[in-house]
């Protein structure tokens, strides 16, 4: 076959495609010409196979012009036949918008998990590692340990829930800080981990106290760890949460497990640090306490605390949930009340 | 804790310091100031008047008509309630016109027929404090006829501090006054305790002090003072008391609360005539109580004692609760002429104890809980005999008794400066930390940088090195100190403990569940039967409960769940799909710590009561169980028929993988929804993460993507309706054919022409070789060999 032969092919093909009064007539069409085993145009392909040479570069050329100029026209004709159909043509098909859109159903997160999801990502780029620790403790490591022998009176701050029964002995641990003196038996520093958890205190419920509440705990120990190391952390996990314009401040506080006590506080979203109805005029919003890790824990730990120094911190997720999400009742955040959770 | 400002003041100067700045510099320091309030504001219009006429109304049982007048003018009336008025008296007169602190305008009034012309003021229609039990009365010396009442009650500003736990030394003016003193840089001056002459017969032969235990009591002190007169207080003292919410109660009592407030040293004044025997010497010991021992303390109620506590015992009979209360009988009246004063030093850890298995905590517990410095008891003790001399003229007998004594001070504090430096992140010199501690009155020796450091005796709370350096940092201010962050010197660990929360979660929010966060304690009283993988285990008892509502530990996360379901419901939703990662607790052998699986529960509740319905949900569930068995654990995950508590008998599955039971998965029994009051019906799983689900998951196996076509057949058989689907597919596992690809159900079919109890299943296997193209004949021989393991593992027959 020549080029002219194959363009005589590929024009009768053009005048058949226009001349298909329907789909089948076109589908009739398509196979005479274009069927895979046998189509006129197609069966080319296997003459190709015979040549060699510049024969065949030009026929080659010429059998892939005429092949694309009759496969546009087949899908040419075959929308225009579409179209034409009678009664459900594609003009009578639309994108209805009039109609509701679905709702996907999907779950949502809840806003404490959240949030400390969140709180683990800042630290997490800081170096740190998420660990969990036992809820159930014993007095030694929720308290003993961590510089408060019996009768401290920082205990009064610590209403415990006590088991009794088979598990005597044993307490609902008060803070996630326990987790701080296991880690530290169990390894050598440098040390940076944050622990979040449940913790239970004997409160009474109310809109600003739960008596099961969360709590991530973190500790830093290192060689030559100062207060400025700890105040750069803090500042920063604090605009992380609380976005940069907010204001931070370290003011001096006590914690027999830490010296120097630090508290820190965020200027009140809504005053900004002025002092308003909202921050019961204070001005500063208390987020979390801290301090450099106390000699005695150190030791009690089995660090030296003449070689090691180090900061923890202990921050309450459900607070920083209702600050940041304004909620005005904590208690809330256990309801679970699907309308809330959805919001997130 | 209330202080003053106006009494700061007479410590510190504060002139040009506002008070804002005065709480901030507290607040900052440490000593958070909670509220700033004004006090004795709004006093100019209010006048002093006298009462010139006084006389019963008629027709009243209680009310007075009082001639008053302010000056030359006529008097005018004024109707008064008071039951304490004199003629005489010179009392705060508010005239018409006037507008009280409280907003309240005074006009002229007609009360029971007579004109009455504004009103005679109570303390606390002043604003100076709460008492209401009579007209306010000023003495001449304080007071002059006409003058506003601001003059005599000039305003000052009242601080509510939240006093850190360790600070002992802040329970008092004195105290805040020496910290106001270092961070605005300004000298203190202490209050004056210097000795004042002693007068009259020696207290020694009156009164002899003894201390059983001096671990309990290391110091005790008794001043003694005869022949008391009758006037109140100076008013400069009751202003200052009214000012931090203190009512005068007559003079010695006045001072010796005043002490307590200023330097922090709480006293106890005994009615020395009550507490003396018939004649010789009063014979006063500080002993624990005996098993019994009854006292009717200063608040009239009657306590029984124990040998835990310790009391003051004057002639064998306990007279006060040691550091906690006096008793009614020996306490100071307006009848009183002489007195016994004690100031001591009880160990804290045992008033506490007293106190709070009292239930009572007086001003004075409060301090003595903390512990006070010894050496306040012979500084508070010279500061009333002063006070008493200076104020009420009255001289101490000569020679205080004096049982036990002050203890050795203690070596000084060796720190160097570099050493407070490495710890703060900033430079301080030997002389700028030197500068500060000297600053808040603590002795500091020198040696290069070296410094060695003497706290002064109030402040308990300084006993080491590191507690230096918090002195340093607090006063040199946060605020100063650069933000930086510690250097990371080696590469975090990889930590791979606990479950995969979060790949739970997505798996979970992507499959329509909502996360929920709810209490780990539940009812100490839980109706049964509870479902989840406790089963039958018996709940851990909380021993000091709140409430029973909130007694025990939870045994899994479905009973909070289903609470949540309860309360949705409750407010309209009618589908409730939620979900919890959390602890549950389970008891271990005696003494053993008790066990805290890490949970994961499901809850999927529908308003319908439709068994078809809920049937398709509980397949839902499965295959959301099967997903994170599929994505989180090293081995494969099946279901099998099994029995659990609370669940639906026939409708619950446990899930197995690695041959163990790592969860539950079914309907919900009724009674356990019934118990709730929850309508519908409730599919729920609980499954136990830890040993079966880990953050890494399955290991990745990829699989040769072969480019020979595959050969799909299907398979169909009848089996037994309760067939599971899990045994058979893991008979076909174990058949190892190399070639299966992929096996599936894709059709169910139930119709008579099976055959009673018959289901029918069309499987879709997949076969690939990536060798070569599989024909017919060969994938026939794989699928015999399928419908073979298939009638050995369920009893399938093809069709």
């Amino acid at each position: 076959m020549t080029g002219d032969d194959l363009q005589a092919l590929a024009s009768r093909a053009l005048e058949e495609i226009a001349g298909a009064v329907d789909l089948d007539q076109l589908e009739l069409v398509r196979r005479r010409y274009m069927a895979r085993h046998g189509g006129l145009i197609t069966s080319v392909a296997a003459e190709l196979g015979g040549l060699s040479g510049p024969a065949r570069a030009l026929l080659g050329r010429e059998f892939n012009s005429a092949k694309g100029t009759v496969v546009d026209a087949l899908a040419e004709r075959q929308v225009t036949l579409e179209e034409e159909r009678a009664g459900g043509g594609l003009a009578d098909e639309w994108l209805d918008l009039s109609h509701p859109v679905h709702h996907l159903e999907r779950g949502h997160q809840h806003p404490v998990a959240r949030t400390i999801r969140e709180i683990e990502d800042i630290f997490t780029r800081l170096g740190y590692t998420s660990v969990a620790g036992p809820e159930i403790e014993d007095d030694l490591h929720n308290f003993e340990l961590l510089n408060m022998p019996p009768e401290h009176p920082a205990r009064d701050a610590h209403d415990t829930f006590y088991l009794s029964g088979a598990a005597v002995g044993w307490l609902y641990r008060t803070h996630t800080s326990p987790m701080q003196m296991r880690t530290m038996l169990a390894g050598a520093p440098p040390f940076r981990i944050i622990v979040p958890g449940k913790v239970a205190r004997r409160d009474n419920p109310d809109p600003t106290h739960n008596p099961v509440f969360h709590q991530v705990e973190g500790l830093c120990v290192d060689q030559g760890v100062t207060v400025g190391d700890l105040k750069g952390t803090l500042e920063h996990v604090a605009r992380e949460l609380f976005g940069a314009e907010r204001g931070v401040r370290l003011r001096s506080s006590y914690f027999p497990y830490t010296e120097p006590s630090l508290e820190a506080d965020v200027a009140c979203g809504i005053c900004n640090g002025i002092g308003c109805r909202s921050c019961h005029g204070k001005g500063w919003i208390e987020i979390l306490g801290s301090g450099m890790v106390h000699p005695a824990v150190l030791r009690n730990a089995g660090v030296d605390p003449d070689r090691y120094s180090g900061f923890a911190f202990g921050m309450g997720p459900d607070r920083i949930a209702a600050l940041r999400y304004s909620l005005r009742d904590v208690r809330d955040l256990y309801e679970n009340d699907m309308r809330l959770l959805e919001c997130f | 804790m209330r202080v003053s400002h106006e009494w700061l003041a007479s410590m510190v100067e504060l002139s040009g310091v506002a008070p804002k700045e005065v709480a901030h510099r507290l607040t900052m320091t440490g000593t958070e100031v909670e509220k700033v309030a004004d006090f004795a504001t709004g006093l100019e219009q209010v006048i002093v008047g006298q009462v010139v006429g006084l006389q019963r109304m008629m027709h009243s049982d209680h009310l007075f008509l009082a001639e008053v007048k302010a000056g030359p003018d006529d008097p005018m009336e004024v109707v008064c309630g008071a039951p304490n008025l004199f003629v005489g008296a010179l009392v705060p007169w508010a005239r018409p016109g006037t507008t009280l602190p409280s907003g309240l305008e005074l006009g002229r009034r007609r009360i029971r027929g007579v004109e009455s012309h504004g009103m005679l003021c109570a303390p606390d229609e002043l604003g100076l404090g709460s008492d209401h039990t009579g007209i306010l009365l000023l003495s001449p010396d304080d007071a002059a006829l006409g003058q506003p009442l601001s003059a005599v009650f000039p305003q000052d500003v009242v601080y509510e501090l939240e006093v850190l736990s360790n600070r002992a030394d802040c329970l008092s003016h004195w105290g805040v006054a020496r910290e106001l003193a270092a961070c605005i840089g300004r000298p203190l001056q202490s209050p004056d305790t210097s000795p004042v002459p002693r007068e009259g017969q020696p207290l020694g032969g009156l009164v002899q002090v003894e201390i059983q235990d001096t671990r309990l009591c290391s110091i005790y002190l008794a001043e003694g003072f005869v022949g008391l007169p009758k006037d109140p207080a100076p008013l400069w003292i009751r202003r200052r008391l009214l000012a931090v919410g203190q009512r005068s109660v007559g003079a010695v009592v006045d001072l010796a609360n005043y002490v307590m407030l200023e330097m922090g040293q709480p006293l106890h004044t005994f009615d020395l005539e009550q507490i003396s025997g018939q004649g010789g010497v009063t014979s006063v010991v500080v002993r624990q109580a005996l098993d019994g021992e009854r006292l009717q303390g200063l608040d009239g109620v009657e306590r029984r004692l124990d040998t835990g506590m310790l009391v003051i015992s004057a002639n064998g009979k306990a007279t006060a609760i040691a550091g906690v209360m006096g008793a009614m009988d020996s306490a100071v009246t307006a009848n009183t002429s002489s007195i016994l004063v004690e100031s001591a030093n009880f160990a804290w850890t045992s008033i506490r104890s007293t106190s709070r298995r009292l239930g009572l905590r007086s001003e004075a517990s409060s301090r003595f809980e903390r512990p006070l410095s010894p050496h306040l008891v012979p500084a508070g003790s010279a500061r009333f005999t002063r006070l008493m001399k200076e104020t009420v003229g009255v001289s101490p007998l000569p020679a205080p008794c004096v049982a036990g004594g002050l203890p050795r001070s203690a070596p000084p504090i060796r720190i160097s400066s570099d050493r407070i430096s490495g710890l703060l992140g900033m430079t301080v010199t030997a002389d700028r930390a030197a500068e500060i501690l000297e600053s808040l009155e603590f002795s500091v020796g020198r040696d290069g940088n070296a410094l060695s450091v003497t706290p002064p005796s109030a402040r308990t709370d300084v006993s080491l090195p590191i507690d230096i350096v918090e002195e340093v940092g607090r006063i040199a201010g946060y605020d100063t100190i650069s933000s930086t962050l510690p250097p990371l010197r080696q590469p975090p660990p990889r930590v791979e403990s606990g479950p995969p929360l979060r790949l739970v979660a997505d798996i979970a929010i992507g499959a329509g569940f909502n996360e929920c966060v709810t209490l780990s304690l539940v009812d100490s009283v839980m109706r049964p039967p509870v479902p989840g993988m406790a089963g039958l285990l018996e709940s851990l008892q909380i021993g000091n409960p709140l409430s029973t509502a909130l007694g025990a530990l939870r045994t899994g996360t479905l009973p909070g769940l289903l609470g949540a379901c309860q309360l949705n419901q409750a407010r309209g939703r009618e589908r409730i799909r939620l979900f919890e990662q959390g602890r549950g607790f389970w008891p271990a052998t005696a003494g053993d710590r008790p066990l805290e699986p890490d949970l994961i529960g499901f809850v999927d509740l529908s308003v319908e009561d439709d068994a078809e319905e809920s049937a398709g949900r509980l397949q839902k569930v499965l295959a959301l169980c099967q997903a994170l068995g599929d994505r989180l654990s090293l081995q494969d995950t099946t279901f099998r028929a099994g029995e659990c508590q609370g669940f639906h008998p026939t409708r619950c599955a446990l899930v197995v993988s690695g041959g163990l039971v790592r969860g539950v998965v079914g309907e919900v029994d009724r009674r356990s929804t019934a118990a709730l009051q929850l309508r519908g019906r409730v599919v729920a799983a609980e499954l136990r993460a830890d040993g079966w689900l880990t953050p890494g998951g399955r290991l990745i196996a990829t699989v040769e993507l072969a480019r020979t076509p595959p050969l799909v057949l299907d398979l169909a058989v009848k089996v037994p309706v309760r067939a599971e689907l899990g045994a058979a597919l893991q008979a076909i596992r174990a058949l190892e054919v190399a070639e299966l690809e992929e096996v599936r159900v894709v059709d169910e079919y139930r119709g008579a022409q099976l055959g009673e109890g018959l289901k029918g299943w069309t499987l879709r296997l997949v076969f690939h070789d990536p060798n070569r193209t599989l024909t017919n004949r060969q994938g026939d021989l794989l699928r015999g060999r399928i419908a073979e393991a298939l009638r050995d593992s369920t009893g399938a027959v093809i069709r």
